[in-house]
């Protein structure tokens, strides 16, 4: 296989936004191809877009060609939109891999976007209810919260985890998303905050969650020669992986506060990279509720089953601790914009790894990975280095 | 015009239009029921018409207790969708080694636990645009 790198990232204002689809579009491809200041719309090959519900947000399908018409590309070796919910943008981040690895392409795109926030919340809530099962879930008015309400439950009951532990990464990421200018919330947020704030789905308050958000990021992807004819510094895709325990909340293992699927994915990933967890500097995790970004510690190897709760407490998840989890801000500080949050999170890798994030750079961040999951049971990983693999 | 409510949020019910429709129908007479494979015997939850351990699409319906246990649940106070109010117990109900993903209704929220008996409460949803009854499986305290 060849070997692949990041060449050039972007990523727009997250938030609720007085911006139209197709607004988001431009504005993170404006940014991207602003990282690249050598390459034109017209030297793209290949396009992928991540976009889970515009069919219902902004009445349109047909997303890669839409974007490739916003942007002036003409893809000549490959254009896809991926739907695959939470997950969507670091799945079409694989296909531009797997593309370029086998030859098929040499430069391509991945956009993602999601218009979520209209034309009301109650609506954009309900269409979220799409993401889960239609006649098993969503027809009891099921979304995500209580699901991973029901992975914080049993999480306490197993392993101690206490609500203040929760609350904590919800601390951490509105901090983290404070320096940074994209998110969705700027204002920081304090332990009392947190604990005070209004029940979603007990024992899941409203900064324990991530919010509806409207957003849209992009980076370019090159096979090797590509990517050292255009930057000093490409970021190499060192290990991915991907993998599913089920789609029903009732065909996941009985134990929620236990998500096989990633153990596997990150496993993987680990052995593809050569790799081990502790030599992780920074990692952004799919924490779309406070408990997820605690499981995922455990799944990813960061600490032992059960210890995530204390490992927040003692700041090793933060800056000065083993290793920088969510630096921009994660989805509770950034928002969720569903397609768009995989590829949000491959453009902090980037820049974290170029020493290009300024105040919110880890010092001397040389392997980074990301974990962008759809529901409990399903998760995908990539993991990123300074040095070519 | 309002767009949101052109959008059916529950399940073609009907047997003409759903290969599970029978799950449905014994549902509204109060029995909660799923399918047994008719090739290797296995009983299914959710009900289903492909076996994935022997690929057959053969299946008779066979009923479960109307009773079971609280395996897991969550009271969602608020950031229910449009047409759900809150607060709203879901929960993972054990039924006969089934885990049943549904609803407890008529409880107390603040007195729900784990591991509670619960029993059969079928919840009675919008007709289907043909104008038929259609039912959900819900549970209540026992
Ligand atoms: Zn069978």
């Amino acid at each position: 296989m060849r070997k692949v790198a990041l060449v050039g990232a972007g990523v727009g204002k997250f938030g609720v936004r007085k911006a139209t689809y197709r607004d988001l579009i431009w504005e993170a491809g404006k940014a991207c191809f602003d990282s690249v200041p050598a390459l034109k719309p017209r030297d793209i090959e290949g396009l992928v877009v991540g976009s889970v519900m515009p069919e219902r947000t902004a009445f349109q399908s047909h997303i890669s060609s839409l974007a490739a018409e916003a942007l002036g590309i003409r893809p000549s070796a490959l254009s896809a939109r991926t739907e695959h919910m939470c997950a969507s943008g670091t799945v079409g981040l694989r296909y531009a891999y797997a593309f370029i690895a086998a030859g098929l392409a040499d430069l391509v795109m991945v956009l993602g976007v999601e218009k979520l926030t209209q034309p009301t919340a109650e609506e954009a809530i309900l269409n979220m209810g799409a993401g889960v099962d239609r006649e098993w879930e969503a027809a009891f008015g099921l979304t995500a919260p209580p699901c991973f309400a029901l992975a914080a439950q049993r999480h306490m009951a197993r392993y101690g985890t206490t609500e203040e532990q929760l609350a904590l990464v919800g601390v951490k990421n509105h901090t983290h998303a404070a320096k940074n200018p994209n998110a969705h919330f700027n204002k920081g947020a304090t332990l009392d905050q947190v604990l005070c704030s209004r029940m979603i789905s007990s024992p899941l308050r409203l900064f324990m969650c991530s919010p509806i958000t409207d957003g849209a990021a992009a980076v370019i992807v090159a096979g090797e020669e590509r990517a050292r004819a255009l930057t000093d510094t490409p970021v190499w895709i060192r290990g991915t992986g991907q993998a599913l325990d089920g789609f029903q909340l009732t065909s996941l293992p009985e134990d929620y506060a236990h998500w096989p699927a990633l153990e596997r994915t990150a496993q993987r990933a680990y052995r593809m990279a050569g790799i081990t967890p502790r030599d992780v500097d920074v990692a952004e995790v799919h924490d779309c509720f406070a408990i997820a970004e605690l499981i995922a510690y455990e799944e990813l190897g960061f600490c032992p089953k059960g210890e995530a709760g204390a490992f927040v407490a003692a700041g090793r998840s933060d800056y000065g601790g083993d290793v920088v989890v969510n630096p921009r801000g994660g989805l509770i500080g950034c928002g969720h914009p569903l397609g768009a949050t995989g590829v949000a999170q491959a453009a902090e890798i980037f820049v974290q790894l170029r020493d290009e994030a300024g105040a919110r750079q880890v010092p001397g961040a040389s392997i980074g990975l990301t974990h962008n999951n759809s529901g409990m049971g399903e998760h995908v990983v990539m993991i990123y280095g300074r040095e070519a693999p | 015009m309002s767009y949101f409510r052109a959008i059916d949020p529950f399940p073609l019910e009907s047997p003409d239009w759903n290969k599970l429709g029978e799950f449905y129908a014994r549902l509204g007479q109060g029995r909660l029921s799923t399918t047994r494979c008719a090739g290797c015997g296995r009983t299914a939850w959710p009900p289903r018409a492909f076996c994935p351990e022997c690929c057959s699409d053969r299946f008779d319906w066979v009923d479960l207790p109307s009773e079971g246990t609280v395996h897991a649940f969550t009271v969602q106070e608020t950031g229910l969708p449009a047409g759900f109010d809150g607060p709203r117990i879901f929960a993972i109900v054990k039924v006969h080694g089934h885990r049943v993903f549904s609803i407890i209704v008529e409880g107390d929220p603040g007195r729900i636990t784990l591991g509670q008996r619960v029993s059969l409460k079928p919840l009675r949803i919008a007709d289907d645009p043909k104008g038929n009854p259609r039912w959900l499986p819900a549970f209540t305290p026992v």
